[in-house]
């Protein structure tokens, strides 16, 4: 159930990297661009088909033209790793991704959700304050929130009897 | 229209703004369904630090309010506190040894609220006394009055998932009556952070209990404080990196 729930969160923090970097901020979504591997690289990881996911996204990165298609189409690969349960190769991408262009809040938060699945909890909690700063109405950002918190905030109850 | 007619008919407009406007405010107050006249059990709580008092109190029809102590199992004699007084609803006296003003809202099924005095504040709940206080009430045992309230069981609230999700902590004050098999009946939440506290509170509430007594038409008062709480787990691998 947690590595379904895992695994969706992902799936949604995928960006259309062939992207004309039109943003569609309430939706979350990008218009698609014009390259075809990116595009079907985006749509496979999407499905949950990470490996082929990761391979057209690969081929696609060898001709993009922008940084910021670049960008998205690291942070798609960052998604893809995270949501294959391999956390550091995720970090990576998604470190080259913000590396690219800083304002890419997929990118934060995909690392924010790799650092959540090493138990990086403070690190994860940081990515995703910057990721909200960028764009405060992603629905994938509070749910993130709420999976580190979960993990990360230990509940208590202190009862006292007035008799 | 004439000079005179205008004036009439502005007159007649004033009049019914003026008529209509205190029953507006009439109909919007709250209206007293308790009578506070008779002796009560009442748990006085405030500040951890100072403990809790368990006290007679009596309004008297003529307005006279006394109240008596619970001393080392003992009743103190009867000491006057200010007259009561009720307004919308609210009812109103002072403990001017304590320095304590204490109010109540007498919509609620039984007599309880909160106090304060100018640096702290608390709460105090009452289940009614089936005896007339007398100054003889000095010679009476506690036993039969109050008996102690021990808890027997106490269930902890769930912390809800979603509270902790959402990073959201708070506190509660549930005062409610015990019967004389040791079951909570009737709770009430008389203070509450967040509506999300509710449910795991008087779940837990359900699940508790506390010692029987022989007398069974005796209602005791209590009430139970909660504090919910998010401390950082220190497991956090990212501090040690």
């Amino acid at each position: 159930m947690a590595r379904a729930q895992l695994i969706g969160l992902a799936i949604g923090l995928v960006a259309s990297a062939a992207a004309a970097q039109v943003q569609d901020r309430a939706q979350n979504r990008t218009v698609l661009g014009a390259n075809e591997f990116l595009t079907a690289g985006a749509e496979q990881i999407r499905v949950g088909e990470y490996d082929e996911g990761i391979r057209l996204t690969n081929l696609g990165l060898r001709e993009v033209a922008s940084v910021g298609e670049r960008s998205a189409a690291l942070s798609n690969l960052c998604a893809a790793y995270a949501a294959k349960g391999n956390p550091d190769r995720a970090i990576d991408y998604c470190t080259q991704s913000i590396v690219l262009k800083e304002s890419n809040w997929r990118a934060y938060s995909n690392r924010s959700y790799a650092f959540y699945l090493k138990g990086l909890y403070k690190k994860a909690h940081d990515d995703l304050e910057i990721a909200a700063s960028i764009n405060p109405e992603a629905r994938q950002i509070a749910k993130i929130r709420g999976m580190i918190n979960e993990r990360s905030l230990q509940p208590s109850v202190i009862m006292e009897d007035h008799r | 229209m004439s000079a005179t007619r205008r004036a009439l008919v502005a007159t007649l407009c004033l009049v019914a703004v003026c008529a209509s406007a205190p029953a507006a405010a009439r109909k919007s107050r709250p209206v007293a369904t308790l009578d506070p006249v008779g002796t009560w059990n009442c748990v006085v709580y405030g500040h951890p630090a100072f403990g809790d008092e368990r006290v007679l109190l009596n309004l008297v029809r003529d307005r006279a309010t006394r109240v008596a102590r619970l001393l080392d199992g003992e009743i103190t004699a009867w000491v006057p506190l200010t007259h009561w007084d009720v307004e919308d609803a609210t009812l109103t006296f002072t403990d001017s040894r304590s320095g304590r003003d204490y109010k109540a809202d007498l919509t609620r099924t039984t007599l309880g609220g909160t106090w304060r005095t100018a640096t702290l504040l608390g709460g105090w709940w009452c289940s009614p006394a089936d005896f007339v206080a007398a100054p003889t009430i000095e010679q009476a045992k506690p036993e039969t009055l109050m008996p102690p309230l021990l808890p027997s069981r106490t269930a902890t609230p769930v912390y809800p998932i979603k509270a902790i999700r959402d990073a959201k902590q708070g506190r509660a004050v549930s005062c409610f009556f015990v019967d004389a098999e040791g079951y909570i009946v009737q709770p009430e939440i008389v203070e509450l952070s967040d509506e999300i506290f509710r449910a795991p509170i008087l779940n837990a509430l359900a699940r508790s209990r506390y010692e029987e007594w022989p007398d069974k038409r005796l209602l005791r008062p209590g009430c139970r404080s909660f504090i919910f709480r998010l401390d950082p787990l220190t497991g956090d691998a990212s501090t040690s990196e």
